[in-house]
Formats: structure tokens, C-alpha cells, sequence
């Protein structure tokens, strides 16, 4: 179909868009060359096949295949300068801004009235006109709005008239539509224009006045029908995506969600609507009833404050008053009653002691929670929260160990020290803070006594339970090691076996402590010897203390390793 | 009205069948030589009306464009010469697929272009006649504004006459029980017809006047008024069917309203204020403005618009609303307001690409390079947009001029500068956002691009030079006519999925 020059028959290279194509003058090629080239090649022209062809539309082609713009003409028709009276039509009012214009007013804006009187309804106002006086003539702008008045009034009523040609509106029907925001003026000369405005419309089989374009009726003969024009267009398929389904869902389910939180508001508001009435209802009652009363009293000359009679307020106040007095503390913190007096005068003591409580109960509360959890397990943690279960037992039933033969525990001193580091000894600072020494609260003092209970098992069984050693041994007790050996055992009902390495220092060291203190008491004669050992032992617990993990000495003097159960 | 007696040329079975006739045997669809500019055309009689009591005939003058239609006196027919009679059904099937018609029935009807070459979606009567079978509906929600299939309006004037096949005649004696007679047949034939006629009309079968589609192949308003002008309309529009009638058409300059009547064009002008294109004006410079006006939010400013500019293109299509465009209105401006000169409309989303759909510069204002100027907007925009464009298809035949020589000129110019070796298709493409297809057919149209020893090389033809520097040199004088970018305030408007898909 092609032929190229310069190289015969062999096929041209490609040529790919990317590719850089040099660029020359005719005068540097050999024209030889391209004598053979001609422009045979069909090249689209992307007019309507059938038109290609055409007459005019070739020698312009030609033209300009020649260069020769000028001759590439194509006829067209005739254009005239008009004979209207154009600056009388188009007034100068225009002066152009000095910014870019913004503009968003609609030829409906902009146009006023839309009805155009023409010749006919101007012969008829005319003559309308020349048979009233001046006070009452119609104004053109009237006469048009009156007309519009009627189209639109019309079309409202007769939104089909294209396709079923119903009769002429009457004036009642017209007269129907004129509410409040119909004009004045429009009122006023409705009923004469009415006739003018029919007479036109039967003219034209009732369709509007002003001539319409078509738009679809509906109707199959709008598909043939060349006046038919703009027609609305169908919805473009959206392409359906997982992500578009989801998101639909999503928005559906908002949607479903914001209409009932709708609907329970609109259901409360009728509640409350509902109890209102009820109210308004009582007050009702209450007055007929006061009525009655008042009545009454004066038929029984009863002569009083007419407290009774006197409405609500003063009465409620009277009501109300003494259950709110008991209730005004509740309402601040009941714990610090004595703060009542110095309500107007907030100190800064109060403020800070108040949020101390309030740290305080919130870690009691957290305490009793963790036990709560913890009910019926025990916390093998390094550092438990919650107590060992030890605490939970019924104090009562146990006695206090109090025995000649026993020792008391060690002094204050070392004692307190030796409580503090024993219930957290991973945090030593912790021990310090002085919140803890309130949570110790939680132990009642008697506790700190080593005690007995003696109770008889299955199979009469005698156990003697111990208390406020368990505590101890249990922290001495390495929760890993512990662990390691919890199921080596038989499973006991009872309570839950408690290994230690009897050979641990920290053990070794308390038994050494007990012994020596044991010693001491029993050589009170050699005084100096025993003062010296007690030194000795003191020295060796304050080391232990120090290692860490152990609260080393255990007042408890007897020594024992700690099996809870006796068997 | 002897008009009707020559039915029996229908079922002829030669397809020309030539021979005398006389003005009372004269039909619709015959061709015959007709007096045009001091010589004798071969023109089709597509409508025929009596007036101020003579027969006038509106003719289509064959290989001309359809804008010069016209109606003739019988004295400008010569008779003495052979007449084609219409062609009947059977000699339609023959006709070349290239010459793609559609039947009347499908008139509104359109194609997409990639449906071109297959038969489209079949409809009632693709079993009977295959050329019917080519029209299919237009994708609904395409925002495309231009025709693609050759509708009857637009035929090679051999076709039209032909009745169909008997199957359509059918169908369209159905249609016509239901379509209000009156209206059409008048504005077909220019002249009111009794019942009886019609049905006679329709027995002969003969005349294709009833059909309703026949109407618009015969231009509807007789001539324009507006602004300063009075303007021959070249084709059909879709304006009110009672403006047929009427010897001028007003249309208010500004808000492009139309009006059959002067007192109400009078009236209207007392009243109106608008005095612009209803948008944002995107580009000012000293001679011209650009407005950008929303086929959506201005929808009867739109309507009016494409009504209007439906006059002067035949392909465009009004068969749907004005909502997926954006119009760009080329305005000249003086006291009175700015004038609307030419504007292009623009599709919000192509999905060819297509950066222009419909263009033209009012008949009163062509030949003064707006119609370059429209373009050149068109592919500023595209430039803004950072995309390649080109114009929707199908082209007009000035349209074609005007694009071939807008590309031209703007690869020219620059190719010719100073220090430009070589170039690629590509970077040209990127420089002036024309597609590459256009960048490459216009170098293939005016010989510029060779196969020279083996390699393909651009050639800068004396002639273009001799264009390019003539234009230089004019331009010097008359000062340059150009879209100035710094002047364009314009940013590609965003829309929303919703108000994409055209939904109300």
C-alpha cells in the first residue's frame, strides 16, 4: 500500500515514539531520493467517511497540501449585518471588573419575568388600558406577571398536558393556587387578564404560550423525534469492588445506626412528653383538690397559715429540706466527717490528706480485689499482690503462741525491720514508702504473733496450723526452685505443700539466729559471752538482710522449717 | 399537490432507473440537475412545499455539504435533462458498508466508534436489513457529544430516499398513528395536509415526509438574529417546532434565550441583565476573555448554547442533557458586555482522552483566527492538566482544516527553533499535549517525516518554513494572537464520584 523511497522494496525501521528523529532542512537531503516518496499514505482524517468526499472539503486539502492556505476555503453560508436597533436593545452597562469574573447567577436569575408579552397581548392591554383611568391601568411588568402567574399555575396543576391534553384550567382553580406570596398587583388584575390568557391558550390546544423545547414524555415516538433533545442521562455503572461493597456496607450500617440513635431520642423526648402531661395533670388534681380544701375550710371557718393552700415552691422547700440535710455529707467524702465544720475553709492539709485517703482506699480496694481474684489459688509470684492465703483464715480459731518456754521475738529495731522487708522484698523502697506501712494495716496486729490452731482432718487426723510463719518461709523460699518440685508431691486437699531447701543459707542463717538467741537466754549468767554472740548473730543477719532476698532473722525462735503441715 | 401520483416508481427493480420528468412528477428523493452558481449540479429533492404559489423544492446539492442545502424555484430544476429516480429497497442492500447509513428509524441513534466495523448491539430490525443492524443506541452515560455513525442527516445523497425494508414501513405506519400528525408533516413539507392525503401519502408509500426524522434533514429556521448580525443557519436544531415557521429566529446575545416573535425579544432584553457567559472567567487578555461555564449548574444557559451551536455543527448531538461538560465560551468585549464569539465544550471526564468535544466560532465571527484560538485553549488546558488530548471524532470538514493547521503550525514552530536537532515524537507530544497519533499524522500529512537512507528523519519542507515565517512576519504587524499560560487563572476542576455519574 505504502511505498517509502530511498531503500526500494526493504521495509522502514520501526519508528517508536521514544525514538529521537533528526531534524533537516529540505534543501540538505537529496531530493532524488524523495521524488520516489509520496504521501500515498492513508492517513485518517477523522471526518464522517461519507463527507470525506466532499467537493470542498478536497480542494481545501488540496490547497493546503500546496500551501496554499488562502484558496482553502469552504463555502458556507450568508451572514448579514443586522437592521435591528441594536444599542437601543443591547445597552452599554457593562464595565469590566479588574479581577477575573466570578459569576454564578442562572439565566432564570437573571431574566425577571419570564413571560414575554408579544404583539397580541400587547394590542390587548392596550385595549385594556384605554378603558380604565390612570389609577388603575396594568403596567406591562404587571400584565406579564399575571401571565406568568397563569403558565406556571398551569403547568403545576397540568404537569401532563403535552401527552393528555386535559381542558383549560378554570379562574376557580387559578383562583385556588393565589396564596399569600402571589403579588399584589397579580390579584388585582387576575380575573380580567384570566379571559385574555384562555382565549391564548385555546389558541395553542392549551400547551404553554411560550414555545417549548421537547424533552422526553415518556413516550415511545421520543426516540424517532428529532425535537426531542436533551434527555437525562442514565447512571454510569459504578465497577464493584470488594473494597466499594465494603464500604457501602459500612455506610449503610452508620446510617442504620444514627436513624435509631434518632429514633430512641425522639421515644425519650415522647417519655418525657408523656411525663410531663402526667405532671401537668397532678397539678391538676392538686388544685381541685386545694380547692376543695380551701372551700372547706371556709365552710368550717377553720382560720390557719393556709400552708397548705400555698403552692409548690414553699411547699416542696418545707418538704425537701430535712431529707436533703442528711444528705448534703453524703454527697462529699463520708470518711471525713470532721472536715464538716471547716467546710467554707479548704486547707491545703485537708486537700492533701483527702487525696491520701483516697489513694489509700483505692489500693485497699485493689488489695480486697486481688484477693477476691486470687480466692482458692495462691500467687507463687516473686512479689505477690495479693496476701497468701494464710490471711484469709479465721483468726479467731487461732491462739496465740504465747509460751513460757518461747522466746519473744528480737526488739523493736530489728523486728520492724525484719516486718517491712519481709512482705516486699524485691522493692525494698517500696517497704519504705509509707503507704506500704498503711497497707500493712490490712494485718490485723494480733498477727504478728506466731500462732497455733489444732483442728482434726479426715480420718481424725490431727493438724496444728500455724501462723505468721508461712509468710516468711514462703518468701525465704525461691518461687523457681519451688516450682520445679510443686507437682513431685501427692496432691493434698489440704492446704498446698510449701518446699524449702533446708539447706538454703538464708534458713541455715535463721536457724543459726534462733539457736544463738535461744542460747543467750538460757546462759544469762555469762552475760559478756552472750552479748557477744548475740553481736555475732545480729552481724550475720544484717549481712543476710543485705544479700537481699532474705528477711533472714524469723522471730519465731523455735527454729522450725516451715511445712505448714504437721501431720 | 400532483405530487404524489409517482408511487410506482417504488419496487422498481433497477436500481437508477433515469428518465424524464416534469415538475408535478417530481418526488421526494429524485435527483436531478439544479441551477447552483451559474451551473447545473446533480441535486436530491428531500422536501418539497408550496409557496406564495409556486412549488419550491429543498435540495441537497450531491458532494457538497449539507450547510448549502437550499430551497429552489422549479425554474432552477432543469427538466430537460434526465432524472434519477429514488432507488427502491432492494438496490439499498447493495450499497458498500463503507458508506455506512443508518436508516431514518435510527437517525438519533448512534455508534461508538470501536463499534464501527462490527454490527452493533442487533436491535428490532438487524435480522432484516444489516445496515440497520450498524446503529446502536449511544452508551447511555458516555458523555461523548459529537455523532460517530453517519445518521440519514448526513448520508451520501444516493441513500436517503429509499424507503427501507417493507418491515420498517411497517413499524413507522405505527409510529405515525401515535405522533401528532399535524406538526410534523406541516414542518416537514412546509405546507398543512389533510388526513386523508396523509394516509394517502402513506399507502403510496412513496414519500418519506410523514417520518418524522425526515424533518430534521431539512435545516428548520430560516435565518437568526443576534447580536449585530443576521445569520443563515446551516443545519438542523432542535428549537421549538413552531420556530419553523417564523421567517427570523431572535436569540438574545448574551443569555442565548430564543424568541420567534420581536415585541418578546424586546421585552426579554428590557429585562435581562446578563451581559457574560454565566461562569468564572479563566483568561483575559486585551482582546479576548474565556469563561468556564458549568453544563450542571448552568444548565439552560447550556441548553441554549447547544441549541445554538447545533445550527452550524452537523454532528453534534443534542440527544442528552448538558450536564457531563464544561464549556469554555471565547468572548470579545466592548461596553455592552462580552460578546460570545466561539467556545469549545470539554467532556469533565473522557474516557477516550478527548480533550474537546464540540467547538465552533459563530458564522459571524469565523475566518479571523478565533477558531486557532479555541484550540489553542484546548490544549493550554490540556497542558495545565498535564495530559495529551485530542479533539472528539468525528470531525467537520472546517474543523479538520482548523485542527491540521493548528498542528501544523505549532510542531513548525517548534521544530524550526533555533539549536533543535532532534526530536521525538514523544517529546513533541509533551510539549504541545497533541497525542502522538496526531503529532505523527500531521508530519505524515505534510510530508515532513521521511524514510531517508535507511533512517526516518523530520524534513522542514521549504513550504512550511515559507508558512511559519509568513506567520511571524504577520504576526509582528498585527501583533501575536495567542493563549497567553501567565494570563490563564485555571486549575483542572475535581469532581465527585457522585457528580461524575451524572446522577440528579
Amino acid at each position: 500500500m505504502t511505498r517509502y523511497g530511498g531503500l526500494g522494496r526493504t521495509r522502514p525501521k520501526k519508528l517508536t515514539s521514544k525514538a529521537s528523529i533528526p531534524i533537516v532542512r529540505e534543501h540538505e537531503i537529496d531530493l532524488i531520493d524523495d521524488e520516489i516518496q509520496s504521501t500515498l499514505q492513508q492517513i485518517e482524517t477523522g471526518v464522517e467517511k461519507a463527507e470525506e468526499s466532499e467537493f470542498h472539503l478536497q480542494a481545501a486539502i488540496n490547497a493546503a497540501a500546496q500551501g496554499k492556505d488562502k484558496d482553502a476555503h469552504i463555502p458556507t453560508r450568508e451572514v448579514i449585518v443586522s437592521d435591528i436597533q441594536y444599542a437601543k436593545l443591547y445597552p452599554p452597562i457593562f464595565s469590566q471588573p479588574a479581577t477575573y469574573i466570578r459569576f454564578s447567577s442562572t439565566v432564570e436569575d437573571c431574566c425577571g419575568c419570564p413571560y414575554n408579552m408579544n404583539e397580541e397581548d400587547d394590542a390587548w392591554l392596550r385595549n385594556y388600558n384605554s378603558k380604565r383611568d390612570a389609577s388603575s391601568q396594568c403596567s406591562e411588568d404587571d400584565f406579564e406577571a399575571t401571565m406568568n402567574f397563569f403558565e406556571e399555575t398551569a403547568q403545576a396543576k397540568q404537569p401532563f398536558a403535552a401527552v393528555d391534553s386535559p381542558p383549560v384550567l378554570s379562574f376557580a382553580d387559578m383562583a385556588e393556587s393565589m396564596d399569600a406570596a402571589v403579588e399584589e398587583s397579580v390579584k388585582r388584575f387576575a380575573k380580567d387578564i384570566y379571559e385574555h390568557w384562555k382565549a391564548r391558550r385555546l389558541t395553542t390546544e392549551n400547551l404553554p404560550l411560550e414555545p417549548m423545547l421537547k424533552f422526553e414524555t415518556g413516550q415511545d415516538t421520543d426516540d424517532s423525534d428529532p425535537f426531542v433533545c436533551f434527555r437525562r442521562r442514565e447512571v454510569r455503572q459504578i465497577r464493584k469492588t470488594r473494597g466499594r461493597d465494603a464500604q457501602s456496607a459500612e455506610k449503610l450500617r452508620r446510617l442504620r445506626k444514627e436513624l435509631e440513635e434518632a429514633r430512641q431520642l425522639v421515644a425519650l423526648v415522647r417519655q418525657r412528653e408523656i411525663a410531663r402531661k402526667e405532671m401537668l395533670g397532678m397539678d391538676r388534681t392538686l388544685f381541685t383538690q386545694r380547692n376543695e380544701v380551701k372551700e372547706m375550710k371556709r365552710k368550717l371557718n377553720i382560720k390557719d397559715d393556709d400552708e397548705d393552700l400555698i403552692n409548690q415552691k414553699p411547699k416542696k422547700k418545707t418538704i425537701e429540706m430535712p431529707p436533703r440535710q442528711p444528705n448534703a455529707p453524703q454527697l462529699r467524702m463520708p470518711l471525713k466527717p470532721g472536715l464538716q465544720g471547716a467546710e467554707d475553709l479548704q486547707l491545703l492539709e485537708d486537700v492533701q490528706s483527702e487525696k491520701e485517703n483516697e489513694i489509700l482506699r483505692d489500693i485497699k480496694a485493689n488489695i480486697a480485689k486481688h484477693i477476691k481474684w486470687n480466692e482458692g489459688f495462691v500467687d507463687h509470684t516473686r512479689a505477690p499482690l495479693s496476701p497468701s492465703p494464710e490471711r484469709t483464715f479465721d483468726a479467731a480459731a487461732f491462739r496465740p503462741a504465747f509460751t513460757a518456754q518461747l522466746p519473744t521475738p528480737p526488739s523493736s529495731q530489728s523486728s520492724s525491720n525484719v516486718l517491712d522487708t519481709s512482705l516486699d522484698v524485691t522493692s525494698p523502697l517500696f517497704s519504705k514508702d509509707k503507704l506500704a506501712s498503711r497497707a500493712l494495716e490490712l494485718h490485723d496486729e494480733p498477727h504478728r504473733m506466731p500462732s497455733f490452731r489444732r483442728r482434726v482432718g479426715r480420718g481424725g487426723r490431727l493438724f496444728i496450723d500455724r501462723r505468721n510463719l508461712v509468710a516468711r518461709c514462703k518468701v525465704e523460699l525461691d518461687p523457681f526452685k519451688a516450682d520445679r518440685f510443686k507437682y513431685d508431691q501427692e496432691d493434698s486437699d489440704e492446704e498446698p505443700t510449701y518446699d524449702t531447701d533446708a539447706y538454703s543459707i538464708q534458713i541455715m542463717q535463721h536457724r543459726a539466729i534462733t539457736m544463738a538467741k535461744a542460747r543467750e537466754q538460757a546462759a544469762v549468767a555469762a552475760q559478756a559471752h552472750a552479748q557477744a554472740q548475740a553481736q555475732a548473730a545480729q552481724q550475720r543477719r544484717l549481712q543476710a538482710d543485705q544479700a537481699g532476698n532474705a528477711p533472714g532473722a524469723n522471730p519465731v525462735p523455735n527454729g522450725v522449717t516451715v511445712s505448714s503441715e504437721a501431720s | 399537490m400532483g405530487v404524489r401520483d409517482s408511487g410506482e416508481v417504488t419496487g422498481t427493480p433497477d436500481p437508477v432507473e433515469r428518465g424524464l420528468a416534469t415538475i408535478n412528477t417530481i418526488t421526494l428523493g429524485v435527483k436531478a440537475m439544479v441551477q447552483k452558481d451559474g451551473e447545473l449540479r446533480k441535486a436530491e429533492i428531500l422536501s418539497i412545499r408550496e409557496r406564495k404559489g409556486g412549488l419550491s423544492f429543498y435540495v441537497h446539492y450531491v458532494d457538497f455539504n449539507k450547510r448549502l442545502d437550499e430551497w429552489v424555484p422549479a425554474a432552477r430544476i432543469d427538466l430537460t435533462q434526465e432524472v434519477e429516480w429514488p432507488r427502491p429497497e432492494k438496490a439499498d442492500k447493495k450499497k458498500s458498508a463503507a458508506t455506512t447509513k443508518a436508516p431514518s428509524k435510527n437517525v438519533q441513534k448512534q455508534q461508538r466508534a470501536d463499534s464501527r466495523e462490527v454490527s452493533g448491539t442487533p436491535d428490532a430490525f438487524g435480522s432484516k436489513n444489516q445496515n440497520i443492524a450498524r446503529a446502536s443506541r449511544p452508551s447511555k452515560a458516555g458523555g461523548k457529544e459529537n455523532r460517530d455513525t453517519p445518521d440519514i442527516s448526513m448520508i451520501g445523497s444516493e441513500a436517503v430516499s429509499t424507503v427501507g425494508t417493507p418491515k420498517m414501513m411497517d413499524s413507522e405506519d405505527l409510529e405515525m398513528t401515535d405522533a401528532p400528525l399535524k406538526d410534523e408533516v406541516k414542518t416537514a413539507s412546509g405546507e398543512l395536509i389533510t388526513r386523508e392525503e396523509e394516509i394517502e401519502r402513506l399507502r403510496t408509500g412513496g414519500s418519506m415526509t410523514q417520518n418524522p426524522t425526515e424533518v430534521h434533514r431539512v435545516r428548520n429556521l430560516t435565518k437568526l438574529q443576534m447580536g449585530k448580525h443576521d445569520i443563515e443557519p446551516w443545519y438542523f436544531s432542535p428549537y421549538p417546532d413552531s420556530f419553523s415557521d417564523v421567517d427570523l429566529v431572535y436569540i438574545d446575545e448574551f443569555c442565548l434565550s430564543y424568541f420567534d416573535n420581536y415585541r418578546a425579544f424586546e421585552r426579554h432584553r428590557a429585562k435581562c441583565t446578563m451581559v457574560h457567559p454565566p461562569g468564572n472567567e479563566i483568561y483575559r487578555d486585551e482582546n479576548i476573555s474565556f469563561f468556564e461555564v458549568d453544563g450542571r449548574r448552568q444548565r439552560t444557559w447550556c441548553r441554549n448554547l447547544c441549541l445554538l451551536s447545533k445550527l452550524f455543527l452537523d454532528h453534534k448531538t443534542l440527544y442528552y442533557d448538558v450536564d457531563p461538560f464544561l464549556f469554555y465560551c471565547m468572548c470579545t468585549r466592548d461596553d455592552t458586555g462580552c460578546h460570545l464569539v466561539g467556545y469549545f465544550s470539554k467532556e469533565k471526564d473522557s474516557a477516550e482522552g478527548y480533550n474537546l468535544a464540540c467547538i465552533t466560532t459563530f458564522p459571524q465571527f469565523q475566518r479571523a483566527g478565533y477558531g486557532r484560538l479555541l484550540i489553542a485553549m484546548s490544549y493550554e488546558l490540556s497542558k495545565r492538566e498535564g495530559k495529551l488530548g485530542s479533539p472528539e471524532k468525528p470531525l467537520s470538514d472546517l474543523g479538520l482544516l482548523s485542527y491540521r493547521r493548528y498542528w501544523r503550525e505549532t510542531l513548525v514552530e517548534l521544530l524550526a527553533e533555533p539549536n533543535r536537532e532532534a526530536m521525538s515524537e514523544n517529546e513533541l507530544a509533551l510539549l504541545t499535549s497533541m497525542t502522538e497519533k496526531d503529532i505523527h499524522e500531521t508530519l505524515l500529512v505534510n510530508n515532513m517525516l521521511r524514510y531517508h537512507k535507511g533512517n526516518w528523519i523530520i524534513v522542514l519542507t521549504d513550504q512550511v518554513l515559507d508558512e511559519h515565517n509568513k506567520r511571524l512576519e504577520k504576526e509582528k504587524i498585527k501583533g501575536s494572537r495567542r493563549i497567553d499560560p501567565v494570563r490563564l487563572q485555571w486549575k483542572p476542576p475535581v469532581f465527585t464520584a457522585s457528580s461524575r455519574t451524572w446522577n440528579w
